[in-house]
């Protein structure tokens, strides 16, 4: 579904990411995982056109999407959960909701995602007209998701979900975006929370550097040796 | 009685002008943009409609409307290359761009130069020879010429500024509002959900820029002479500081800036030459008590939410 070849992106003089390629295919849920500073969320921007990409190509559902502007990507079918959530503050639950079906004007349709949404996240239904920035850090996660899946994308994108949430706000998180992909939206999704994510990965790859080192199944991932050295507190056996 | 004084008159009329002006800057910073373009598109507005009424003899108000629409081409053409910018830096080109402006009008020609353009008709002046036609004349409402031109001044004012604060409300509750609210609060965030940014940030831009150059036209006649000082960085700082005092949260912020800064100097005009020292003073004081300007959007949910709570009791009464 979304196929990218030999990408970099620089900020000014700094190569960000180099030389990627990735792919996730449809229906699936894909992680890309790496430490701080490895190139996730450049990743991320470049794909859903916040950053423009020096080189290489990226292609969503057969069409070349590669120096497109966001919000041609979210009418494409493209839609980014930003690292951090970025609910606004100001603007009530719904409207925050409104706000991610901007671009369609199918009033019946975003009527019944709306009733989908609620039903998904029974939280943000108590809180619909509470303002977006009283909500506590977990709430604001699912209503940041819940307001990318209000453009109806085929392929969620989401960066760091977890970051700055309690262990089992996660879990509920990771359990909802398995629930996501299963009525038929592909997910691909940032962590940091390797063993989370590779769980509920079918497929990983591990960025370092700016670069893809590694790439396998979540399951293959979980048990490399690698990986459970460099991120899941494993020790190297001698 | 004293209100009809022509004097009274014109501060009121001036407070009206700089309301409009307030919602022209209002607008633009409504998508976080920092824009001190404001005095040079009034001031192209302000010659324009000057130069249509007095050498072209077109009626008055297609010259002001079309002063403020050229005033909204240029901010099109200024708008595609500087948009980009972000805060500081767009303030920095959008006040370069006021500059050259202005120089522009200083060695031109037909704006005459430094001396600018005088003796244009009035609004009150049109007006009156309106209503002459009618058979109305200042006597019939036991006014002074004078006076019934300040008063038709106000109203025609009062009428525009009317219009354009109503259409400003309806836009904020509009798609359009709702889009730049988004942007100001977090520009990712917004091209995240897909809204074309740069679309609304041209469209306020240009916006604020024809209101500012209606404003410039309106200016010109009432006070009948214009030069490019009149249009000078201190002019673009006196629109900024309705923002700045009032608040840029909501409308009514700088509308409430407009009407203090407008009227602060009369009042103070007691005090004589400390009067300059007060007027300092309280913008400090203002700056240090409330820094993000006297009204803000807290300030009327208090309001609300008081009243949405006496709602809620007379319900229960009801029930």
């Amino acid at each position: 579904m979304l196929e990218i070849r030999d990408v970099s992106t620089s900020y000014g003089q700094i190569k960000a990411i180099r030389s990627i390629s990735l792919d996730v295919p449809q229906g699936k849920i894909v992680a890309l995982i790496g430490a701080n500073g490895a190139g996730k969320t450049t990743t991320m921007k470049t794909i859903t056109g916040l950053l423009v990409p020096d080189s290489g190509t990226i292609h969503f559902e057969g069409r070349r999407v590669d120096g497109l502007k966001p919000h041609q990507l979210v009418k494409a079918g493209l839609a980014l959960v930003p690292e951090g959530r970025a609910i606004l503050g100001q603007m009530t639950v719904q409207e925050n909701l409104e706000m991610g079906a901007f671009q369609r004007n199918d009033t019946a349709g975003i009527r019944e995602d709306m009733e989908k949404m609620m039903s998904w996240f029974p939280i943000l239904k108590e809180r619909l007209n509470q303002l977006g920035g009283t909500l506590s850090g977990g709430q604001q996660q699912m209503l940041a998701i819940a307001r990318a899946l209000m453009s109806r994308p085929k392929l969620l994108l989401l960066d760091e979900p977890s970051m700055g949430l309690a262990p089992i706000v996660v879990s509920d998180i990771f359990k909802t975006i398995q629930e996501i992909n299963r009525e038929g939206t592909t997910v691909l999704i940032v962590e940091q929370n390797v063993k989370q994510a590779l769980k509920i990965a079918d497929y990983g790859y591990v960025l370092e550097a700016g670069q893809i080192v590694l790439s396998g199944t979540g399951q293959e991932l979980l048990a490399n040796e690698r990986v459970k050295e460099a991120y899941l507190g494993g020790r190297k056996v001698q | 009685m004293d209100l009809f004084n022509p004097y009274n008159l014109q501060v009121i009329t001036f407070i009206v002008l700089n309301g409009i002006l307030a919602i022209s800057i209002y607008i633009t910073l409504a998508t976080g943009q920092l824009s001190l373009g404001h005095a040079g598109f009034m001031s192209i507005g302000a010659y324009v409609a000057s130069i249509l009424t007095k050498q072209a003899d077109v009626p008055l108000i297609f010259a002001l409307l079309l002063g403020g629409l050229i005033a909204g081409v240029i901010a099109l053409l200024i708008g595609a290359p500087t948009l980009k910018l972000h805060g500081l830096y767009l303030a920095i080109a959008t006040l370069g761009f006021g500059e050259v402006v202005r120089v522009i009008f200083l060695n031109m020609e037909i704006t005459n130069g430094a001396l600018g353009i005088t003796g244009l008709k009035s609004i009150g002046s049109t007006l009156y020879d309106w209503l002459k036609v009618t058979g109305l004349t200042g006597d019939s409402f036991g006014l002074s010429v004078l006076q019934m031109k300040a008063v038709l001044t106000l109203l025609f004012l009062l009428l525009l500024f009317g219009l354009v604060l109503f259409l400003t409300l309806r836009l904020h509750r509009s798609r359009i509002g709702r889009a730049f609210e988004a942007i100001k609060a977090d520009e990712t965030a917004a091209k995240a959900m897909g809204l074309p940014v740069a679309y609304y940030k041209m469209l306020a831009f240009i916006i604020g820029a024809v209101l500012a150059g209606f404003c410039g036209g309106l200016f010109a006649h009432i006070t009948t002479t214009i030069t490019p000082d009149d249009f000078n960085y201190h002019k673009v700082v006196e629109i900024l500081s309705f923002a700045v005092i009032g608040g840029s949260e909501i409308v009514w912020g700088p509308l409430f800036g407009a009407f203090i800064l407008t009227t602060l100097p009369e009042v103070l005009r007691v005090l004589a030459e400390y009067k300059m020292i007060m007027y300092g003073a309280i913008m400090v004081l203002v700056m240090a008590f409330r820094p993000h300007g006297l009204i803000g959007t807290d300030t009327f949910a208090k309001l609300f939410d008081r009243r949405r709570k006496q709602a809620a009791r007379q319900a229960e009464e009801g029930m």
